[in-house]
């Protein structure tokens, strides 16, 4: 595939209706053309749309939206990872169809994921050879990876060993492989998530650096601080389609970040009957000054204090990554604490693991169902006896009573309506909504003062959603204080009493029920403080 | 000169340490794909029983029948690992327990046994591979035994130990063997294929096993006795780890263990009575040491087993 | 095209149909090898019968020869269930075995109703301790069990052939014929075990004390909390860390249970069979790996064990009283090799289905899409 050169810009005709601000920017072919890409998935989910996006060249095009919004699928799309369902897709004026991601690498495509593709024991220069054709010289490919670094500020050296250097550095590896195979365009997926300040700051300057040759860079972010400060044009999309496209010069962050988070669910106040009342009185959830070590800085949580009170149901806000999960576990004492407390119903914690905080009343359903909540292929009733079978009646002494156990199961799956052959059922062969029933009903039915649910409705169809989200506010009825860890601010905006807001690690906003401000929620999710300019 | 005590352990470490190497060099292409290969002991065995019969019956000019029965003895170890490639590789069997029902199959009291029975390979093997003097050069003071005065199949076993080494480390297809082994995940990105790999690297494996097999039969021990190896397929295992997956520290390795075993015998004959029990246990404690030494981090990550090594491959879902 | 795809249950008849159709299948190709090797199939597998049931004798003799090879399968049953790749059995067996007769050597004068408890114990708490340490270094460093019980097994072995061959220790007859050739010391009499039985079928205690603790075992899995645990963490071990299981601790214990059971098998040798320490014929009969291959073929399912090491018990059996110019050195461990091969290439199917056609399009739940 050669891109072509510039020309008469009939091929590449925008399909009518569709006002696209790129004809007025660049006379030239637009690098990249996506028209009208639809791709869906079973179980039927459409994750993008009908999506349109125009790359100039020498530009560097943010690619907004929050999880879920059909970023990553339009961009496996482009780099031949998927087939698109419908639309097109038009390199330099040129229609293009991959069958493959080496199509997209031989198209001059190439993109930097979030998770590397470098062996961690190889050197740099190993790395580099790995891919690459021609000859076998490290020397050779030493010396192209310091010219190029020099080049582009991506300076690295060839032979250390990829495990050693820091994640920066690694990334600026992946970089530079993709500048080596003489890529046209570059797909940045997130790539400050695992960058210092001054790191993102130097990747930027080298963003411009590779536009001013007339390179393309799509630059894949939830951040608008950065994405008001590197790119040139901004296309947002929402529950997988395109909501705009504008000129970031022309625009404010506050505009962004209605455009990314906006409203795709009329919200009425009168949806939900009954709503659980809060207990001031009893504080059920105490976390103060609680920090833990994440994987990165940027999903470490820090000082953080968090209270929740008896039938309180307090949202966390944020895009994924931002130490959620994180909090999560060390609240539940799974991941060490570094610093804080949590005292939970009054009685602290003395961070001695699960047993003690089930012991404690907590309850905790984690994002990862299948694989930290559940085991996959026991039984339903094993799987809902995890919590209590240390205890009688489902024991006594040393000794299991699998009438109890059974018994125990019947009743969850009666009260919860957990659709399954039988109680005796391996729990992966249940769909994604029983499975997370089966989570619940474990963890709620222990009557517990506290329960943290992460993301539990992500990937569940709309029944099942609506079902998790009643079964939580069952739960918040019965007295439970419900800690609710979510993506989706319209679960957050339906359910919470009170909405909080994190971002990399820190708690940076509190909203009261009926003080729900959209706009501000989402400039707090995208970094945005009150100290970087007007609303 | 060349009588001392030292000049005879060398040798005989090197005659004893042949075999070794030879597993051990097979063994570390198949492990640094990601394959982890019990059955050596077993390879070894058939292409043991293999070389006999065909030194014993065919009939032919010397260096004929030595060349086919070495080849013979290579193609019987990679048949026997394309078994245990087949089981782990393909139908994903646990690669543990498919290279130890191959030594159980072709082992001591299996196939080999029962094939040398059929075979009836009763007497000596008629061509065997003795020390050969090159270029007259055998009486030299310390090089003239020690490199002048070795089997063919010793100097074989030097020339595969270059080759290896160049391979891994100074050609393409050796990096990419070596990505395989420690991220099948990102060497498929790479466009590599798994698979393949593993399957040949494991066959190739099987072959050198083979060959080590025939350093015992015909050339240590020339008569045939049902698991003649004597464990040295295991031991071949130990040194793979030993020698930190790379030829030429293996070779070392390969001759540290030689002579060990034959230090004890020769230690008896000169006066010193160390029990030999001692001696042998030597290698696998030292091995064990190792491996806890790497493991728990106290050595750097560069030397420690392909990342991969032990499971297999599944590509993700897309 | 032929696609392996994972399936979703795992039905139950298949739990049966796969180890009966390994042992179809490997009685086959082992038919298919003794043809081709100019013998006569039927009438080498009849003799297998006949030696191995053919009578009461034959039966003794079979269960006294299964006998080492139940424990060490409920050995290698208890580890292998949850992941843990002992190999060390043969290891473990050999101490239990130098445990046990130390035992009753020093106390075989003081009778049977002390000795022989002394002897169990000692064996089980050698193989134990040997068990124990690769185990150890499992848990606490992540070290690879199979090389290190591997390397064991052969210090194992050393240790041994030192107490016999390569000093003159307790363990060591040093009158009589023991003057020329380095040989074990037989236990006293009163410490010999038991046979149970009559009328010429006589079933060791070791294969007794085999059957209760395979009973144990399978209780311990099902009653217990213990064995709920060792279920889960079997299954997955983030989710048994999720609920409060201490998963290094369960590994070790396992590992230690393994261990002791071996162990036991090492000290039932010297009790019921050899009468003494034995290094020479315990590393020619290797028993802890034929265990592997009982505890695959019964699917680490601890009740099966019981027949198959019946089963593999004949095989031996049937092979060493008819060694000889008839009949082929290497054929049980052939047939044994082939057991085992086809048990875990079997395996698979029950993992997967055979699909023909094409790859299916990407199925991607929007847990996949993520960001």
């Amino acid at each position: 595939m050669t891109p072509g050169g510039t020309g008469a810009d009939a091929a590449s005709a925008a399909s009518p209706g569709r006002h696209s601000t790129s004809d007025a920017v660049s006379g030239a072919h637009p690098a990249v053309s996506m028209r009208g890409i639809t791709k869906r998935f079973a179980g039927g989910v459409v994750a993008n749309d009908g999506v349109d996006l125009d790359v100039a060249p020498g530009e560097v095009h943010a690619l907004l939206g929050e999880n879920g919004a059909g970023k990553s699928t339009l961009s496996n799309v482009l780099t031949g990872l998927y087939r698109q369902d419908e639309g097109t897709v038009s390199l330099f004026g040129q229609p293009v169809s991959f069958t493959s991601p080496k199509d997209a690498i031989a198209a001059g495509v190439a993109m930097v994921h979030q998770h590397f593709r470098l062996v961690t024991k190889f050197t740099v220069a190993e790395n580099f050879l790995l891919g690459s054709g021609g000859n076998f010289d490290a020397k050779h490919a030493a010396e192209r990876i310091t010219a190029l670094g020099k080049e582009y500020g991506l300076e690295v050296d060839p032979n250390a060993n990829v495990w050693e250097l820091s994640v920066g550095e690694q990334q600026r590896v992946e970089i530079l492989k993709a500048l080596d195979r003489r890529a046209k365009v570059l797909i940045l997926d997130e790539p400050t998530a695992v960058l210092t300040p001054q790191e993102s700051d130097a990747l930027f300057a080298t963003m411009r650096r590779m536009v001013e040759d007339g390179r393309s860079v799509i630059f894949i972010s939830h951040k608008l601080q950065e994405v008001m400060k590197v790119s040139d044009r901004v296309t947002t999309l929402r529950d997988g389609k395109t909501v705009g496209t504008v000129v970031t010069k022309e625009t404010t962050s506050a505009e962004l970040a209605r455009l990314m988070v906006g409203r795709s669910v009329v919200f009425n106040e009168d949806d939900i009957e009954d709503r659980p009342e809060a207990d001031p009185d009893r504080l059920v959830l105490d976390v103060k000054n609680l920090s833990a070590d994440g994987v990165r800085p940027q999903s470490s949580p820090k000082n953080v204090d968090l209270q929740v009170h008896a039938g309180e149901i307090v949202a966390i806000c944020g895009v994924s990554g931002n130490g959620q999960r994180e909090l999560a576990a060390s609240i539940y004492g799974i991941r060490k604490r570094t610093s804080g407390t949590v005292a939970v119903d009054g009685v602290q914690s003395m961070a001695k693991g699960p047993r003690e905080s089930t012991k404690l009343g907590l309850a905790f359903i984690p994002e990862d169902r299948l694989k930290t909540g559940l085991s996959a292929s026991l039984p339903i009733h094993a799987n809902l006896a995890l919590k209590g079978y240390r205890f009688p009646p489902m024991s006594s002494g040393p000794f299991l009573k699998h009438k109890v156990m059974r018994a125990n199961a019947e009743d969850l799956v009666k009260r919860y309506g957990i659709k399954t052959p039988s109680i005796d059922t391996p729990t992966r062969v249940l769909s994604g909504g029983n499975v997370q029933k089966v989570l619940l009903a474990r963890e709620i039915g222990s009557k517990p003062h506290v329960l943290i649910a992460s993301t539990p409705t992500r990937g569940l169809d709309v029944g099942a959603i609506e079902t998790v989200r009643s079964l939580l506010m069952d739960a918040a009825r019965g007295g439970t204080g419900v800690l609710l860890i979510t993506e989706d601010l319209d679960e957050a905006m339906a359910l919470a009493h009170r909405l909080v807001v994190m971002f990399e690690g820190r708690i940076v906003g509190e909203f009261l029920r009926g003080d729900f401000d959209i706009e501000k929620i989402g400039l707090l999710m995208g970094g945005h403080t009150d100290k970087d300019g007007a609303a | 000169m060349n009588e001392t005590f030292v000049i005879v352990i060398l040798v005989s470490a090197i005659f004893y340490g042949t075999p070794l190497l030879f597993a051990a060099l097979g063994e570390i292409l198949a492990e640094r794909s990601g394959v982890l290969n019990l059955g050596v002991e077993g390879m070894m065995l058939m292409g043991a029983v293999v070389g006999s019969v065909i030194s014993s019956r065919m009939g032919g000019p010397g260096w004929l029948v030595l060349l086919v029965a070495t080849l013979a003895s290579m193609v019987a170890g990679a048949l026997t690992a394309l078994l245990h490639a087949f089981a782990t590789i393909t139908l994903r069997v646990n690669q543990t327990v498919s290279g130890l029902a191959l030594t159980i199959l072709t082992g001591a009291a299996g196939l080999s046994s029962y094939l040398a029975n059929v075979w009836e390979l009763k007497n000596p093997a008629i061509h065997q591979f003795a020390r050969i003097d090159v270029l007259g050069l055998k009486d030299l003071p310390i090089v003239g035994p020690l490199l002048f005065h070795q089997t063919l199949l010793t100097y074989l076993s030097w020339v595969a130990v270059a080759a290896c080494s160049w391979y891994l480390f100074r050609t393409r297809t050796g990096l990419n063997l070596r990505a395989v082994g420690e991220s099948p995940s990102t060497a498929d990105a790479m466009g590599l294929n798994v698979a393949r790999t593993r399957y040949i690297h494991t066959m190739v494996g099987g072959a050198f096993a083979g060959l080590g097999g025939i350093a015992f039969s015909l050339s240590i021990v020339p008569t045939w006795v049902d698991g003649m190896t004597a464990g040295n397929g295991w031991i071949a295992l130990a040194l793979v780890i030993f020698g930190f997956w790379r030829p030429v520290w293996t070779m070392a390795g390969a001759y540290l263990f030689g002579a060990l075993s034959s230090l004890s015998l020769i230690m008896q004959a000169r006066g010193f009575a160390i029990p030999p029990e001692i001696l042998n246990s030597l290698p696998y404690v030292m091995t064990v040491v190792v491996l806890v030494a790497v493991s728990a981090g106290w050595s750097s990550r560069k030397l420690s087993a392909p990342d991969a090594l032990g499971t297999a491959y599944e590509r993700e879902a897309r | 095209m032929i696609r392996l795809e994972p399936r979703l249950t795992r039905p139950k008849w298949l739990s049966v149909a796969v180890p009966v159709g390994s042992i179809i299948v490997a009685a086959i190709l082992g038919a298919l090898l003794i043809t081709l090797s100019g013998n006569d199939a039927g009438a080498t597998y009849g003799r297998i019968g006949d030696r191995a049931f053919g009578s009461v004798t034959a039966w003794s003799d079979t269960i006294l020869a299964a006998t080492p090879l139940l424990l060490t399968g409920l050995a290698a049953a208890a580890a292998f269930k949850m992941g843990l790749f002992n190999i060390g059995g043969q290891g473990q067996f050999v101490m239990g075995a130098v445990a046990a007769s130390g035992a009753g050597l020093l106390l075989g004068d003081l009778g049977g109703f002390v000795a022989i408890p002394a002897m169990i114990l000692a064996g089980m708490l050698a193989g134990a301790v040997w068990a124990a340490i690769p185990g150890f270094f499992k848990t606490r460093f992540g070290t690879n069990e199979v090389i290190t019980t591997l390397m064991f097994n052969y210090i194992a072995a050393n240790i041994a052939s030192f107490l016999i061959f390569g000093s003159e220790s307790f363990w060591r007859l040093l009158t009589g014929s023991g003057k020329v050739f380095p040989q074990g010391k037989p236990i006293a009499e009163d410490a010999v075990w038991p046979a149970f039985g009559g009328g010429g079928f006589n079933m060791p205690l070791g294969f007794i004390l085999g059957c209760v603790a395979a009973v144990a075992l399978w209780a311990l899995y099902r009653y217990t909390r213990f064995g709920f645990e060792i279920g889960v963490v079997s299954d997955s071990p983030e989710a048994a860390r999720y609920a409060g299981i201490n998963v290094p601790r369960t590994g070790l214990a396992i590992m230690t249970l393994s261990g002791a059971l071996a162990g036991l098998g090492g000290a039932s040798d010297v009790g019921d069979i050899r009468h003494l320490l034995d290094p020479k014929g315990l590393g020619q009969t290797g028993y802890g790996y034929t265990g592997i291959v009982v505890a695959a073929l019964a699917r680490w399912n601890p009740i099966a064990v019981i027949p198959v090491s019946i089963l593999l018990g004949a095989l031996a059996n049937a092979g060493r009283s008819l060694q000889g110019a008839t009949f082929p050195a290497g054929l049980v461990g052939t047939l044994q090799g082939l057991l085992l091969f086809c048990a875990v290439s079997g395996e698979f199917l029950t993992r997967y289905r055979i699909r023909r056609g094409a790859r299916r399009p990407a199925k991607a739940t929007a847990e996949v899409i993520g960001a």
